[in-house]
């Protein structure tokens, strides 16, 4: 098992989990909040012609196997806190993308798992 | 009261169902090492009964998070559905041996505390549509 240095592999991996997992996230939002799709069925067959739905789900399928490849070369405790950063990148991409409010609690928040993911980073 | 217990049950099959989940990713990519960018490396993982109970953990989880959501203020829900990350980490110094140290439970701190101060965030933003029942 190796014992938590972090390689370029890794590092890889993890900026791809980040960028995939944001990524596909905005594109659910993108498809989801979408006002012109209507209700019900036609809602869900509005969404499937177009791009955003399968974006998010392909997204979704690579990160899958990302993820995995990460945690085969990490501690599960180590790769579930570094994984924690997902949560971050989402709330500030929705900041820019969708001009959600980051009030002062928000930024504490982000802050602060950032912070905890930096220490697993440097310290691991 | 009886709605407490409603969370409390819903938040704790939601913990469990992630924890499963993660548990079942770790063993997955371990049972298909070693890793590899080809098709090799899918058939180890896909032939192997592990990465089924990782998908079965994480569609559980989302339809425990649905179901959750409908009633579950969303802040509390939120920071619930994050601190898979504590009951994770003390499952794998205990099924992968794995050591607990100093820079990982300061993190952990760190990060459960950045939870937190997220989930009171999303709670002052949604209390007007709290409890109306």
């Amino acid at each position: 098992m190796p014992t938590g240095t972090i390689s370029p592999l890794v590092a890889l991996l993890w900026v791809l989990n980040v960028v995939l997992d944001t990524g596909g996230q905005l594109a659910f939002k993108a498809a989801a909040g979408d006002p012109a799709a209507g209700d019900g069925l036609a809602r869900w067959l509005y969404m499937a012609r177009r791009p955003w739905i399968w974006l998010g789900i392909a997204s979704y399928v690579i990160e899958f196997l990302i993820w995995i490849a990460f945690l085969s070369l990490l501690p599960l405790s180590e790769a579930i806190l570094l994984g924690s950063i997902n949560i971050v990148a989402i709330m500030v991409a929705g900041r820019f993308l969708f001009g959600e409010k980051l009030t002062r609690m928000r930024v504490a928040g982000i802050l602060l798992v950032t912070l905890g993911v930096a220490i697993v980073g440097v310290g691991g | 009261m009886k709605r407490g217990w409603f969370y409390l049950i819903g938040f704790l099959v939601l913990v469990l169902f992630d924890s499963v989940g993660a548990i079942s990713f770790k063993y997955a990519g371990m049972h298909a090492l070693p890793v590899e960018a080809n098709t090799a490396w899918l058939l180890r993982l896909f032939g192997k009964p592990w990465i089924y109970g990782a998908v079965i953990g994480y569609i559980g989880a989302f339809f425990t998070w649905m179901t959750l959501l409908k009633h579950a203020p969303i802040g509390p829900a939120f920071a619930a559905s994050h601190l898979e990350v504590v009951s994770v980490m003390l499952l794998s110094i205990w099924l992968f041996n794995e050591p607990l140290r100093l820079p990982h439970v300061l993190g952990a701190i760190a990060i459960v505390a950045g939870i937190v101060c997220l989930g009171l965030a999303e709670s002052r933003e949604h209390v007007p549509e709290e409890d109306e029942a």
